[in-house]
């Protein structure tokens, strides 16, 4: 009997997921949109935001504060899912079509290009209030045959961090914003110092692929979902020489060791440090509170290829979407377009992170935070010319990024060659693009 | 006895020495948790390793009370593991009574299925089982977790196996003075298993202590979370505080220890056979 | 067996009543437990390995596929990988892990000064934080600095080896860790089991002139003999299972070099476009693996079993 019993069970719960959700929410933003903009209705509306990191995010609660000062029937709570594992947990909560989130932050492309893929996300052209072409060609990359399904309202993009104490003391010249790679690559030799514990690595690169690779797409001319990888080689080359001479840590270290890129940083162990901006706020607060010992810093433009022009930079950028199966779309919708367009960006710049609308006005009021390094190449460096994205919109591009994972792990551990690696990423990538 | 004083003496002197470099290397994990506990953050990783801290910032294990709502989390573990234990071995102890000294029809074949469940990954039935769970209305809640902590197949087995080891003379010996088949769970299985109940006890509460992605999948609000998510707040999307992580783990390895200590007095020789004579 | 014993005493028992009653006793002490596992852990095994048959992505409408999710395994080189090296890390894990383990359990049951003190941190590696375990043990073989290719280096060898980051020593890598983190708690199993051996067998033992060898060979083993059994079982599923250890050495890598069968499992359910019907075909292998591995130790278990009962007595 129970064996029945429970043999029925999973039945039902097998034809659960056969049937799908069929519960599509089914206002559309062609009706309502007119209505989204004045969200001010009287009756009470919740709504959930799915995000990470709650209390180590300064612009979470002033942004909503900030919103429901105008419209106060709106309750938004906030739904953490953690940052570590935000992707599984959110194919979780999401799993069979459930519509208990409003609001999905979308962590990065390739989670964005698996909600896609589901039909999870609600397209957003129809209910967007805000300029496209504010945002400096962001949406265009995350543009899906003339559809996108998210809007950017926070953005990040390579610079590199110097240590202004280590250069005086080797006598080097401080990096500048218009740095070619070999340039940048002749001063981290020259930088280098010491041995043992005295050891200054001249520049520091984490064990992301994003940090060597990413060199090759600097000029436009290729992307790192192609398929063919054969123009990476150069940027290998180059980086696996400083780690053979004692220019950068090397690859293996770092991984085995879980050794952080803030860390060496702070203990005046690198040089110069290719990062996000997001490090900025972190070292500032670091100087403060005494742990970073690096507290004579400054930040210049990430360097490029030769003829690509200076500002030319990586980024990545973290997005808000609205569930498709979710009840409240337009008042979703009203949110969104406030935490995206330009009321969101001065709140979000207010708290020391950069918005995906950048303007003059965003980039002095970072500029001005205190602690924020003082000479004028630093400021300079906030402006950026062109962002790539660092993983393009595509739609295996979270199978792609495994493949280009393991080789690259490969290639700097040096368990093969450099061309074995980019054989193998050419083979991998091009079997998954069919 | 047979061997010679002089060769027991260097025998003991072997065993000393080897227990000695195992334990070293046993220990040394902690160690290193309570060095990095009491470091700056960017000096838990910093090669080559320090071992003891250059100043000790004592002050980490007061920040993880203040820093993220860490009372409550140890409130709600307790409150979880606790429960789970208790269920876990009382119904598994139950159970195994059967499949090791009853005889009835199916039995091999439920206590396959048992075992079976054992093979497959969670990660494998993890989103059915919380679709499920969430059609029950039992998504984010502790009821969830206890749920699925409780009837593990683990507690049967492990149990059935010590029941094995007690011979059978002494349930027909307690079935001819006229005990229920209860009687004799009670009053001859029970008391001769503490080993192994004390194994299980122990097991079940790290488990359930330790456990991470259940907890994660089905706990959202703060109010509900574990220790072990507490630890994962301290990771964060740009920066992982490690100081304040081994800070909040060597607190949360003390009520471990505990248990583990406390219930090795049952690890004593000779409980099942001083059965046998009474 | 037990349940040989228990059918030898059934006729006595005459009528048909009574064995539905005892059936019905059996019944009423597996409910509790029974009832609880099939609704919260069967039904969603069930329900998994229906999908091993479907293509589903957890959110729009599942497919049936029939033998589809198979077939594609044979054209997959990530799950070649992953099959063999799952092979070949339960080679390696099993054996060692149960050798250690028993040693150190017979080792912690002696009567020796600490004893609480040495069999508590035995459990150590097992309970202490995954972070601070993967770290020490990372630390200890770094390739460039670590005091164990220190050592090598100072006895001569060259080409030293790269352990976690080398695609040759990964594994091994892997294996150590895994066996030096498990052995105290399957020694906690062992040292339970042995509490319940009978000491006067010993002193029968050695008074018929029986070396320490002998003693254990024909005496605590025997006795041993369900334990040994759990114990086997539980590391033979859980190495194949092995997905933590990994995780915490590797993450599968360099390449594919560690990738494990869980692991990928876990890729392809988790990591890129969820594909819950292929993640549960290969779940559905390694069940398949596991249940072989698993009735060949009851067989052997139950042969095993009747001679070494009759020494017993």
């Amino acid at each position: 009997m129970k064996k029945i019993a429970s043999g029925l069970m999973a039945c039902t719960l097998a034809a659960t997921m056969l049937v799908g959700c069929g519960s599509s929410s089914s206002s559309t933003p062609a009706s309502t949109a007119g209505s989204a903009s004045n969200g001010s209705t009287e009756e009470e509306i919740n709504l959930k935001w799915a995000l990470w990191d709650i209390d180590a995010t300064a612009y979470y609660q002033p942004l909503i504060d900030a919103y429901t000062a105008e419209h106060p029937n709106v309750n938004i709570e906030m739904v953490d899912l953690g940052s570590t594992d935000y992707q599984t947990v959110l194919a979780t909560q999401l799993s069979g079509g459930a519509d208990d989130l409003d609001i999905i932050t979308v962590k990065d492309i390739p989670g964005y290009s698996n909600l896609v893929n589901l039909g999870m996300l609600e397209p957003l052209n129809d209910w967007n209030t805000t300029d496209t072409s504010l945002y400096g060609g962001l949406v265009e990359q995350i543009t899906v045959d003339d559809t996108y399904y998210a809007l950017p309202f926070r953005q990040d993009f390579w610079v590199v961090f110097y240590n202004k104490d280590l250069f005086d003391k080797a006598g080097v010249a401080y990096p500048t914003n218009d740095m070619t790679l070999e340039e940048y690559d002749a001063l981290a030799r020259q930088v280098t110092s010491g041995e043992g514990a005295d050891k200054v690595y001249g520049c520091h690169y984490h064990t992301w692929r994003s940090a060597v690779q990413l060199f090759g797409i600097l000029d436009g001319e290729h992307t790192i979902v192609d398929g063919n990888y054969d123009f990476l080689k150069p940027y290998y080359e180059l980086i696996l020489a400083e780690q053979n001479d004692g220019i950068c840590q090397d690859y293996a270290t770092l991984k085995t060791s879980n050794i952080h890129y803030s860390g060496v940083f702070y203990n005046n162990q690198v040089a110069m440090e290719n990062m996000g901006s997001w490090f900025i706020a972190t070292q500032i607060e670091m100087v403060k509170s005494g742990e970073s010992q690096a507290t004579n810093w400054g930040i210049v433009k990430y360097p490029h290829p030769e003829g690509v022009e200076a500002g030319t930079t990586l980024g990545t950028i973290t997005s808000l979407g609205i569930n498709s199966k979710s009840s409240n779309k337009e008042a979703a919708a009203d949110f969104v377009n406030f935490v995206c367009g330009e009321e969101g960006a001065k709140v979000m710049a207010s708290t020391g992170s950069f918005p995906a609308i950048m303007n003059d006005e965003v980039v002095n009021t970072i500029a001005s935070m205190d602690g924020f390094p003082q000479d004028e190449n630093s400021k300079e460096a906030l402006y950026t010319v062109k962002t790539y994205l660092e993983m393009p919109m595509h739609e295996k591009s979270a199978d792609i990024e495994t493949v280009l994972n393991q080789a690259h792990d490969n290639i700097m551990t040096e368990n093969c060659t450099i061309d074995e690696g980019i054989q193998a990423m050419n083979e991998g990538v091009q079997a998954l693009l069919g | 006895m047979v061997t010679t004083k002089k060769s027991s003496i260097v025998g003991k002197v072997i065993i000393y020495a080897l227990l000695i470099l195992l334990a070293f290397t046993m220990l040394v994990p902690f160690v290193w948790m309570l060095s990095a506990s009491l470091k700056l953050n960017k000096d838990v990783f910093a090669f080559p390793m320090k071992w003891i801290p250059e100043t000790f910032h004592w002050e980490n294990y007061k920040t993880i009370w203040t820093k993220i709502p860490m009372a409550t989390f140890v409130l709600n573990t307790f409150k979880l593991t606790i429960i789970v234990t208790f269920l876990q071995v009382l119904t598994s102890s139950f159970a195994a009574y059967a499949f090791s000294k009853l005889r009835f029809k199916g039995r091999n074949i439920l206590f396959l299925g048992y075992i079976g469940t054992i093979a497959v990954p969670w990660q494998a039935y993890m989103v059915p089982q919380f679709m499920m769970m969430r059609e029950f209305h039992l998504n984010n809640t502790h009821l969830a977790i206890i749920c699925l902590q409780a009837f593990s197949a683990f507690g049967v087995f492990l149990m059935k196996q010590f029941y094995e080891g007690i011979p059978d003379e002494l349930c027909e010996a307690a079935r001819i003075d006229g005990l229920s088949e209860y009687g004799i769970y009670r009053r001859v299985m029970l008391p001769l298993s503490l080993p192994a109940i004390s194994t299980l006890v122990i097991f079940t509460f790290v488990t359930t202590w330790n456990d991470f992605l259940g907890p994660l999948i089905y706990l959202n609000s703060t109010d509900l979370k574990t220790i072990q998510l507490g630890l994962r707040m301290f990771i964060t999307q740009y920066s992982s505080d490690y100081n304040l992580i081994m800070a909040a783990s060597v607190v949360s390895l003390i009520p471990v220890l505990i248990v583990f200590l406390a219930l090795q007095k049952y690890f004593v020789q000779g409980v099942a056979s001083s059965g046998l004579k009474g | 067996m037990a349940a040989k014993q228990a059918a030898a005493t059934a006729p006595r028992r005459k009528g048909m009543s009574k064995e539905l009653r005892e059936n019905l006793i059996a019944y009423s002490f597996i409910a509790p437990n029974f009832i609880g596992f099939c609704v919260f852990t069967l039904v969603p095994v069930v329900a998994a390995f229906v999908l091993a048959f479907m293509e589903w992505d957890g959110v729009n409408a599942a497919k049936f596929v029939g033998l589809a999710n198979f077939t594609r395994m044979f054209g997959d080189p990530n799950f070649k990988a992953a099959f063999w090296h799952t092979i070949v890390y339960v080679i390696g894990t099993v054996p060692a892990t149960i050798i250690c383990a028993l040693a150190l359990a017979i080792l912690l049951n002696q009567k020796i000064k600490g004893r609480n003190f040495f069999r508590t941190v035995s459990f150590f590696p097992y309970v202490a934080s995954l972070v601070a375990v993967a770290a020490v043990w990372n630390m200890l073989f770094n390739p460039s600095m670590g005091p164990v290719n220190q050592l090598l280096s100072s006895w001569g060898v060259e080409n030293l080896p790269k352990w976690a980051a080398g695609k040759d020593t990964a594994m091994l890598t892997v294996i150590l860790f895994s066996v030096w983190k498990n052995m105290g708690y399957y020694m906690v199993i062992f040292l339970a089991g042995l509490q319940g051996t009978n000491p006067e067998l010993y002193e029968a033992a050695s008074l018929d002139g029986a070396n320490k060898w002998q003693q254990f060979w024909n005496v605590t083993l025997p006795q041993l003999a369900p334990t040994t059994f759990f114990v086997t079982i539980m590391v033979v599923i859980q190495s194949f299972k092995v997905y933590n250890e990994v995780y915490m050495i590797t993450q599968g890598g360099p390449g594919t070099s560690t990738l494990v069968l869980v692991y990928q499992i876990y890729n392809e359910a988790f990591v890129g476009t969820p594909e819950y019907g292929y993640a549960s075909a290969l779940s559905m292998v390694l069940f398949l693996l596991v249940l072989a591995v698993t009735i060949i130790q009851f067989k052997a278990g139950e042969d095993k079993d009747k001679p070494k009962k009759k020494h017993v007595k």
